[in-house]
């Protein structure tokens, strides 16, 4: 069952992207074949992993060194739902925004689609080779999407983020090639048993850490995030910070924790701890001068990004579950931010923030889910950001880290600042300048979709144990003793 | 076969260039002439970093060098249908001037 | 030693290319500098003893890229392409350390890896060991489609995105800046045409029969196939449509759509995903494949959703 459902999980929304393409009559009944039944095919995994803990399955028969093999582990079953779940969601808002029967949805939804599938691809793989290609495609389809209304400022974004990109790509493919060259195969559990440490495979894997930094815009080569997130169709916005460049963290986890898994690196690991640290202050102190909606809510990913790399430094059982819970956490909540900030873009005609005073009243749903999804990008109680951040002060306060107890709860603090900038100009202000533009109104679906992931972010809080189970269960070797 | 230190010296250049090109170059077409030509540097060193098997170089690096290639042709296609319509939309084929964080709608 | 020199010669035909494409004063010649250093990297390819990869350096690298970037610098002149930056180059001071350190560090890793003393790449002792239980003869191919099959599934879905991405960019109804030339026409292209495409098309059947045995491939075959379709645009006999007739449409997915397809089978009767089946499927998907690609880029030439067939001629 297992080896079908992960199949499908790839390949259905590839053959939906097809239909679309070949049939565009057919495009509104695809999108739903392509999406809904994922959850479902979720299942079996999902039961498997609980049961047996991982599952492998060798493509086309020919298992490592020399096949592709697919890992189904704790950690990347909850990247397949938070993909699937994240996706889903904000795919409900983008068939308001890019209906699939319209012109701009046929464009729109073959590469939604692909995304989707090629993410699914890149977290079940466990071969460096293929997941450069997948992380390619996340890349083309990503940037793609961006584009896919061919607004200026989109377009230049996207095309700052095209070149980086690929420089990233061409970094990570040749440390590829040396450590193909080292081992003779390119499995990344496999690699780990082959390769003894020495300069050849450290410089590789740093190539390809370098690489992958740039694609999860960790600072400082965070330059080209901030405008594509910024200037993307909302929809699009929300699955590039929710999920896009959490696939390439994610890479840089498998990397470290499991093919260099015995590698002392302490001063690597503090380095990308002290760039972690750099991103959140550097991120939030950006997003507290910003004068649009959608910018502010962007340099905040900057900022939540640099809580990742804080697990390096802090290498630790605690750690790793923090977070894993700061990746699904965050990915909730920033994609409510951004769903409702497209709403509000939507209706009001702008998102700079001195037009939005007084909009609480006109468009409920959508402050509201930006407040609650702010709830918990501040870490504040009860909401699954406020436990991430708790689990990384517990891991500091454990190893009696100070410098990182006080940066995360700085960073906290910061948080609240820029958010709360946000929410006085929202709902506090004095003057009501509403009605100088136009007054569309989002469909109140697509604010339920916004409401829905927030709510989710808070619900996070609450219902952690059986993921935090499953991450415990999943701790990757070496983690679970310390 | 040939010597293939000479190859790994050339990849060196060539990297070199293309890094050298990236950060100079204001055209964008140009910048896409820095990427590959650096691309096709990596391409090299990956042929050249394994073992060869009996004589002929290991086909494993060789298919994934033909996969990187295909990968390579996509991406530049892409690239140069956006620098047309970045181009059609402002006039400029260059990424110097630019105002990111204005405008009123994004 | 006249090796010696060959390689030497080549190396410095590369490295005076790269520099004269990147820093050279005029875009068009930089185009014509960067085909010529595809070409000439076919000749490294071939001289480092990887014929296949120097076949699809020269299709695909030089030739197809080639090509697409002539197209997107005649569209930017016909945009009227009057901000093109001056110099060539912007000042940096930092530019040439950079380069210079990166190159070194590029040189070290490169020699260090080739001077490393590692066993002999597992993976591929295992393919030139089972290849023969397939009756493959080209180690490329088997490794392409039989052993790490995903790579090249999802290697066509990144060629279709980016077909559809670059789709969504070219916007509807402006067919000003056409790739077909408008000139009248001489009687010599007609007869030229009538031999030139049906012998394409004999050598892309060729090369991707010989896939299997030798030197040769679906993404060989397919960028010959598709410099035969770009003749037909260029010389009028094919003309662009906005949006893609089913027959195109079909021939875009073919590649994708059939390797899912077949792909998938071997699960109805208890094998691994992407098992194939047999002979006659590796060459339904390098067929497919080979269409598919063709399309692909002959679309991303003429910047077009689709073609038809133009009566005039």
């Amino acid at each position: 069952m297992t080896a079908e459902a992960l199949s499908l999980i790839v390949f259905l929304p590839l053959l939906a992207a097809c239909v679309i393409v070949a049939a565009p009559g057919l495009s509104a009944l695809s999108v739903r074949l392509g999406l809904i039944p994922l959850p479902l095919l979720l299942l079996a995994p999902t039961l498997e992993v609980l049961d047996q803990g991982t599952y492998r399955m060798a493509l086309a028969g020919h298992n490592s060194p020399l096949g592709i093999e697919w890992a189904l582990d704790p950690l990347s079953l909850l990247m397949l739902w938070l993909n699937t779940g994240i996706t889903i969601l904000v795919s409900l808002h983008a068939s308001y925004g890019f209906p699939p029967a319209s012109e701009a949805g046929r464009r729109f939804w073959p590469l939604w689609l692909i995304l989707f599938a090629s993410m699914n691809a890149l977290v079940l793989s466990a071969d460096l080779f293929n997941l450069y290609v997948t992380l390619e495609l996340v890349t083309l389809a990503a940037i793609g999407l961006i584009t896919v209304e061919g607004k200026p400022l989109a377009l230049r974004a996207g095309m700052r983020y095209l070149l980086l990109a690929l420089l990233a790509s061409l970094l990570y493919l040749l440390g590829v090639g040396l450590l193909y060259g080292q081992t003779g195969t390119l499995d990344l559990y496999l690699i780990a048993e082959r390769i003894e440490i020495s300069w050849l495979p450290v410089t590789a894997l740093s190539l390809m850490i370098v690489g992958l930094l740039i694609k999860s815009a960790i600072f400082p080569l965070h330059a080209w995030l901030p405008a594509a997130h910024g200037n993307a169709p909302g929809p699009v916005s929300a699955i590039l910070s929710a999920v896009v460049v959490k696939v390439s963290v994610y890479m840089i986890w498998r990397l470290w924790f499991w093919t260099a898994a015995d590698w002392d690196l302490e001063a690597v690991a503090l380095l990308l701890g002290l760039l972690g640290g750099a991103a959140i202050l550097y991120g939030s102190l950006a997003a507290l001068v910003q004068v649009r909606l959608k910018m502010i809510i962007a340099y905040s990913t900057v900022a939540q990004l640099g809580y990742l790399l804080l697990v390096f430094p802090l290498a630790g059982n605690l750690a790793f579950k923090a977070a894993v819970y700061q990746m699904l956490s965050h990915g909730l909540a920033k994609a409510a931010m951004f769903l409702a900030a497209a709403n509000i873009l939507h209706a009001i005609g702008t998102d700079r923030l001195r037009r939005l005073a007084g909009i609480d009243q006109r468009m409920p749903l959508d402050v509201f889910a930006l407040a609650l999804a702010g709830v918990s990008i501040m870490g504040l109680p009860p909401s699954g950001g406020f436990l991430a951040k708790w689990l990384f002060l517990e891991a500091a306060w454990e190893q009696q880290a100070w410098g990182w107890l006080v940066l995360v709860a700085f960073g906290g603090l910061l948080a609240a600042a820029y958010l709360f900038r946000v929410l006085a100009v929202v709902c506090l202000h004095p003057r009501r300048r509403l009605g100088q533009r136009s007054r569309r109104r989002s469909p109140t679906p697509a604010s339920w979709a916004a409401l829905l992931l927030a709510i989710g972010a808070i619900l996070a809080g609450f219902f952690s144990a059986p993921v935090l189970d499953l991450i415990t269960a999943g701790l990757p070797p070496g983690l679970g003793s310390r | 076969m040939a010597d293939l230190g000479l190859y790994v010296f050339a990849a060196a250049l060539l990297f070199g260039i293309g890094v050298y090109g990236l950060i100079v170059a204001r055209h964008l077409m140009r910048k896409l002439f820095a990427i590959n030509i650096m691309g096709n540097a990596i391409f090299i060193l990956m042929v050249t970093a394994a073992r060869p098997l009996d004589g002929a170089p290991d086909p494993v690096p060789q298919a994934l060098v033909l996969t990187g290639i295909v990968i390579a042709v996509s991406a530049t296609a892409f690239a140069l249908a956006l620098m047309v319509r970045l181009h059609r939309e402002t006039g400029q084929v260059s990424l110097s001037a630019d105002n990111e964080s204005g405008g009123d709608d994004g | 030693m006249m090796a010696l020199l060959l390689d030497g010669l080549i190396v410095l035909a590369l490295v005076s290319l790269a520099v004269q494409a990147i820093s050279g004063r005029s875009l068009f010649r930089g185009i014509i500098h960067f085909v010529v250093f595809g070409l000439t990297m076919a000749l490294a390819w071939a001289r480092i003893g990887a014929p296949d990869l120097a076949m699809a350096e020269a299709a695909i690298g030089a030739g197809l890229t080639g090509a697409l970037m002539m197209v997107a610098y005649r569209r930017l002149v016909a945009q009227g392409d009057n901000h093109s930056p001056r110099a060539p180059a912007q000042k940096s001071r930092l530019a040439i350390p950079i380069a210079v350190g990166s190159g070194l560090l590029v040189g070290v890793i490169g020699l260090g890896a080739l001077l490393a003393d590692n066993p002999p790449g597992e993976a591929g002792l295992i393919v030139l060991e089972t290849l023969p239980e397939y009756g493959l003869g080209n180690a490329i191919t088997g490794v392409l489609l039989l052993f790490r099959g995903l790579d090249t599934l999802l290697e066509i879905a990144v060629l279709l995105t980016a077909l559809l991405a670059a789709r969504a960019l070219a916007g509807t109804g402006d067919s000003s800046a056409t790739a077909r030339t408008q000139h009248p026409e001489t009687p010599l292209v007609g007869a030229l045409l009538a031999v030139v495409i049906p012998l394409t098309i004999l050598v892309a059947v060729h090369l991707l029969r010989a896939g299997t045995h030798e030197t040769g491939g679906a993404f060989q075959a397919g960028a010959v196939l598709a410099a035969a379709g770009v003749l037909l645009v260029l010389s009028g006999r094919v003309s662009r449509t906005d949006t893609a007739g089913p027959l195109v449409r079909l021939g875009i997915l073919a590649g994708l759509s059939a390797f899912i397809l077949i792909g998938l089978m071997p699960l109805l009767y208890g094998e691994a995903l992407l098992t194939l089946p047999g002979m006659w499927s590796i060459y339904l998907i390098e067929t497919a494949m080979m269409v598919s690609i063709a399309a692909a880029l002959i679309l991303l030439f003429a910047d077009a959703g689709g073609l038809k067939r133009d009566r005039r001629g």
